[in-house]
């Protein structure tokens, strides 16, 4: 009954390419750059990008995955899936502790559950089609389905299901409970301390449950705000890392030549993270299909790539990242075709109405690309005026649908069921998120599809139904798929093996070590 | 004192035109303006257009004297087109705060009393919240465009105002042809615009001048940090959108920098000569 | 003077209120709340975490309750609780504030000291060029935008010459302790407190020189010259002394314009202040936190101008209460 069994041996030093034959040198501090800064650090109640990022050295998931979205050992040190897709079987990893030396165990993963279920907007998600969970044992935690659930292997990484200590958190209000300003896990780092606006420190945890590792003393997450003075910090050697995302992409090609840098555009395969404009679906030019073909051709993808966003990124020609499962490379997409946009405004019957565009508020890079659409827009014709806000007026325009066209971007966790769904099918256009079907788009087939995809068995049939969707999808354009993003990691080149999974940064220092 | 007249204004301008300073900054000032007005004639595309590769060094195209910035848009043009938003900014904004702050300075020095009192608080609330703060959350409130960032400082700057008016208006109101007026029955209205605020113009001008430079810094700030209006081009939001990339293209925030150095010292030394010139005695109240 | 002292607090309180009051709706009427900003930074969100984040930010209460709350605390002296941060406001405000007032306040002396020392200077050679030299270098110093001047500091002082810290409060994870870490502090104040008081030196310069022509023009200085007095003399004891007042004056109001433009400067140098923080709890809609920075800084502005007209009246105690 048993499909396939995978043992803790399979390591992921290959993946950390050049000179894997050094081997790592314990000791040493790292300095990294964080931006923003994290409202907190329990990752249970909040799951924003810099509070992953810090703590998902602080705890941990089941699962991790490698740059092809393989599951690897986690807390689990092995799994195992029943034909039928509706049992997962899950042992644990032996002699794991937590940060104060209490012993972790599956009643512990039985209580997270529960608790992310409460709390965790994705893990209640992700976990809806779970019928039950149960601990035959202390070291084994078996899932049972309602029905098959296509991605539900996917799902266990620290950031989308982290553990949170039992003995600490039940029969606690957990949004009161002390334990969040000073956060538990049995991950390889422990929190120290946190001053406020300027750093976080954390140190190695000595029990941690694979042997030799961590390699670090400590980390050190600097604060600081802006970001000519984060490239300043790497530059005269305070700060070693900057993850993706910390400094404005125009400082990314001066940056990476500085002497002793280096630069990787890996770890973020897990979250493809994938950028297009929500058009408004409901009223206004946009509610024309031909209008939204339009806005689609006359965006210069490649422009925004090699000059926005220096050289980093891929055009995205549909729904699903080319990084994510079932990704349709034979489809084209849209290319950029100011001529053909003309005629689609000409056969869409635009007559010169104002259309508000949107950027998101994160940063120069993200102006600019609003500056560059708006100039594409209005050479095809269409009057375009940008609307500036911030982040909280961004959220509460797109959530309110008070928008004409929005930038966007989405994190795809790997799978269109669980990253890609959200935004097209139609019981997902509820007011008030800005994380869901924002544009209004419904169709009958494309919700059938999907849910048919979630529940169906096997990657081949998985496969010709997401085909079936990308291409009505690219048909209807609901919106108008911009660019695959890359975050850039830079480091100093004696950071060895900072990224050696999918997860990146995002999934802790436990393999990085300092060459010395 | 006596109410101004016809030949003390002209003895004013001499010593303007004696200040040099002052006609250094107000050729400055009409090279803005004449860069202003100009704009539309000289670059009639929008200044948004990207016309050149990204990042042209000055002085290497002639077709982009001043460079290119990150996405090849043409500084000069951007320059010029700037002046116009700088100049509103700075002069309505200015001309807002006036409307507010005169006639309360006026009514809280005539009338005295509890009025004063209640006005001094209110102006108080104003001044006690650190203004630069003040203005980030208006703006924030209302969205950043050209007509919140004028609102937002218009709010923060009047206060001064109403306290020069007040301390003038209070000194004027002994004086006997006020008196005089007060005695021939005249309504509190007419006498403040007839009698007392005439006598307050110079350093009013004054004061407007120095506000209208701290407005377009204020201006330049507020973009700084991304509230500026993404609509409109201005020095603020060039020097802004420079600075991530201030390492590897300094023209991009040096060239609108110096612009701002120099229309806010020009207004500053035109203040300084209207100061000279119009009312010596001034110097003490701001 | 003690019943003067007693009346301006009470004036203070009143004040202090109504900017509770004000801001209070003020902040409110600013698009989304806190609980869709943190919606949204966590990348997925639902009706139900929206709800229950409402619920913990107590939005889901009526505006008047939320009100009357508010101002209960602030009347017992507690600034609430940032949910957001999970702490109460004041601990939050009293880590920052001891670094912004090292900063503002260092700022401040550097451009009190160098604008009354320069202002004088420049007044006694008025006309030379000595006083085109200076007034000029302060009014360029004005006229620079002053993110602008920090960014060119901290590129020739910081990356070039490698001579000052561009970021920061002290060496994180150093370890130093006494008088080392407060060398190393005094390092890192360096750029952000020289560039926030060059700014604000041309304002003093200009007063001084001002109000010290001024003086120097009335009679008993010229009486003090009849007499035959040393000119250095007449200066210092006559000249300057009377000259301080209307510095005084701006010096008081002054000091509140150093809190609120210290956003700036504490962006820039990655000063962890409530400058900063102010400015962060407005992006991420924190009420409580951004109304508790506004009303430290508010009272501490109106301390500040108890204190200058404290001083004033010790200074010249002709002043009448009339002020």
């Amino acid at each position: 009954m048993i499909r396939h069994v995978v043992t803790g041996c399979a390591l992921v030093l290959a993946l950390s390419g050049a000179a894997a034959a050094q081997a790592p040198r314990a000791g040493g501090v790292a300095n990294a750059v964080i931006q923003p800064e994290p409202p907190g650090l329990m990752l249970g109640l909040l799951q924003n990008g810099p509070t992953q990022m810090v703590a998902g050295n602080i705890y941990e998931g089941l699962l991790r995955y490698d740059d092809a979205l393989k599951p690897l050992p986690g807390l689990a040190e092995s799994w195992s899936v029943s034909p039928d897709g509706r049992t997962y079987t899950f042992t644990l990893a032996k002699g794991v502790t937590w940060h104060d030396g209490k012993p972790f165990g599956a009643d512990d993963v039985l209580f997270s559950i529960e608790f992310l279920k409460q709390n965790h907007a994705r893990a209640r998600g992700n976990m809806a089609k779970v019928a039950s969970v149960t601990a035959p044992d202390s070291g084994t935690v078996v899932f049972t389905l309602s029905e098959p659930f296509g991605p539900f292997l996917g799902v266990f990484e620290v950031g989308s299901l982290p553990m949170i200590p039992r003995h600490l958190y039940e029969g606690t209000d957990p949004k009161t409970n002390p334990a969040n300003n000073s956060p538990v896990g049995t991950g390889p780092y422990m929190f120290k301390e946190w001053k406020k606006g300027s750093y976080i420190r954390l140190v190695r945890n000595p029990r941690y449950h694979v042997a030799g590792k961590p390699y670090l003393d400590e980390i050190y997450w600097h604060v600081i705000p802006d970001a000519a003075a984060r490239a300043v910090a790497f530059e005269t050697g305070k700060v070693d890392i900057l993850p993706g995302g910390s400094v404005e992409n125009f400082d990314v090609p001066r940056l990476s030549k500085l002497k002793g840098a280096c630069v990787t555009g890996k770890g973020w395969e897990f979250f493809g993270p994938h950028s297009w404009l929500w058009l408004n679906n409901r009223k206004g030019p946009t509610a024309s299909k031909a209008f939204r073909q339009a806005v689609s051709y006359a965006i210069d993808r490649d422009f925004a790539r090699d000059v926005v966003w220096n050289g980093l990124g891929k055009p995205a020609t549909g729904p699903i990242s080319s990084a994510t499962r079932y990704h349709n490379a034979a489809l084209a997409g849209y290319a950029y075709d100011p001529a053909k946009a003309k005629a689609l405004l000409k056969q869409a019957g635009y007559k010169g109405e104002t259309v508000r565009l949107l950027p998101l508020p994160y940063g120069e890079t993200w102006q600019r690309w609003g500056e560059a659409v708006r100039q594409n827009l209005e050479d095809v014709g269409i009057r375009t005026e940008l609307v500036a806000t911030d982040v909280a007026g961004w959220n509460q325009k797109t959530a309110d649908w008070d928008y004409d066209i929005a930038f966007t971007y989405l994190y795809q966790y790997g799978d269109p069921a669980l990253g890609v769904a959200r935004n097209y099918i139609s019981s997902q256009i509820t007011k008030g998120s800005p994380w869901n079907n924002v544009e209004g788009y419904a169709n009958p087939a494309v919700d059938a599809a999907f849910a048919e995809g979630a529940a169906a068995v096997g990657d081949d049939r998985r496969q010709a139904i997401y085909d079936g969707v990308q291409k009505t999808l690219i048909e209807d354009a609901p919106v108008a798929w911009l660019l695959e993003l890359q975050f850039p990691t830079i480091t100093r080149c004696t950071v060895r093996d900072l990224v050696t999974t999918g997860i990146g940064v995002n999934d802790g220092f436990r393999d990085a070590w300092i060459e010395r | 004192m006596s109410p101004a007249g016809p030949a003390r204004r002209r003895g004013a301008l001499a010593a303007f035109g004696r200040h040099p300073g002052a006609v250094a900054g107000s050729a400055i000032l009409v090279a803005v303006v004449a860069a202003a007005l100009l704009a539309p004639l000289l670059y009639p595309a929008s200044p948004w257009r990207m016309v050149q590769r990204p990042f042209v060094p000055p002085f290497t195209l002639e077709r982009v004297p001043l460079g290119t910035d990150a996405l090849g848009r043409d500084i000069a043009a951007g320059l010029m087109h700037g002046a116009s938003v700088s100049l509103v900014v700075g002069l309505v904004s200015t001309l807002a705060a006036l409307v507010i702050g005169v006639p309360l300075g006026a009514l809280a020095g005539y009338l005295g009393g509890r009025v004063d009192d209640a006005l001094m608080r209110f102006t108080e609330l104003f001044q006690t919240v650190p203004s630069f703060a003040l203005a980030i959350v208006l703006v924030a409130i209302l969205q950043p465009s050209l007509s919140s960032m004028i609102l937002a400082i218009a709010l923060v700057s009047w206060p001064p105002v109403t306290r020069l008016v007040r301390g003038e208006v209070l000194s004027l109101r002994s004086r006997e042809y006020v008196q005089a007026a007060i005695v021939t029955g005249q309504t509190t209205f007419t006498i403040l615009r007839r009698e007392v605020l005439p006598n307050t113009l110079s350093p009013i001008v004054v004061l407007a001048s120095l506000m209208v430079a701290t407005a377009i810094l204020l201006e330049s700030s507020l973009s700084f940090l991304g509230l500026g209006d993404p609509n409109r081009m201005s020095w603020g939001f060039m020097v802004g959108a420079g600075r991530t990339v201030i390492r590897q293209a300094w023209w991009i925030t040096a060239f609108p920098g110096v612009v701002i150095l120099l229309t806010v010292l020009a207004l500053n030394l035109i203040g300084e000569g209207l100061n000279d010139a119009l009312n010596p005695r001034l110097a003490r109240e701001r | 003077m003690g019943l003067f002292i007693a009346r301006r607090i009470g004036k203070g309180v009143v004040v202090l209120l109504a900017i509770v009051v004000l801001n209070f709706f003020l902040i409110r009427l600013a698009p989304g709340d806190p609980a869709l900003v943190m919606a949204g930074e966590a990348g997925a969100a639902d009706e139900v975490f929206v709800a229950q984040l409402r619920e913990k930010f107590a939005l889901d209460q009526p505006l008047p309750r939320q009100l009357a709350s508010y101002v209960r605390n602030i009347v017992g002296l507690d600034l609430g609780y940032s949910v957001r941060q999970q702490m109460p406001v004041a601990t939050l405000i009293g880590d920052r504030l001891p670094a912004t007032l090292l900063l503002t306040g260092t700022a401040f002396l550097i451009s009190l000291a160098l604008g009354v020392l320069f202002g004088a200077l420049a007044a006694r050679r008025a006309g030379s060029l000595a006083d085109t030299a200076i007034t000029g270098v302060a009014l360029l110093f004005y006229a620079t935008p002053l993110f602008w001047v920090s960014l060119m500091a901290i590129i020739v002082f910081s990356v070039r010459l490698d001579w000052l810290p561009s970021f920061g409060f002290e060496t994180v994870g150093a370890g130093y302790a006494g008088l080392a870490r407060a060398a190393d502090i005094a390092h890192h104040l360096v750029l952000p407190a020289m560039t926030l008081g060059l700014f604000f030196m041309a304002v003093y310069v200009r007063m001084t020189r001002a109000s010290m022509l001024e003086v120097m023009g009335l009679d008993f200085v010229k009486t003090a010259r009849a007499k035959g007095l040393a000119e250095g003399v007449i200066q210092r004891r006559h000249v300057l002394r009377n000259a301080l007042l209307p510095v005084v004056t701006l010096a008081g109001l002054q000091a509140g314009t150093l809190v609120g433009g210290a956003v700036l400067t504490e962006t820039v140098f990655a000063w962890p202040g409530i400058g900063r923080l102010m400015y962060e709890a407005l992006l991420q809609r924190d009420y409580n936190l951004l109304l508790g920075v506004f009303v430290v800084s508010s009272g501490m502005v109106l301390v500040f101008n108890l204190v200058t007209d404290v001083v004033y009246r010790v200074v010249d105690p002709r002043i009448e209460a009339a002020r």
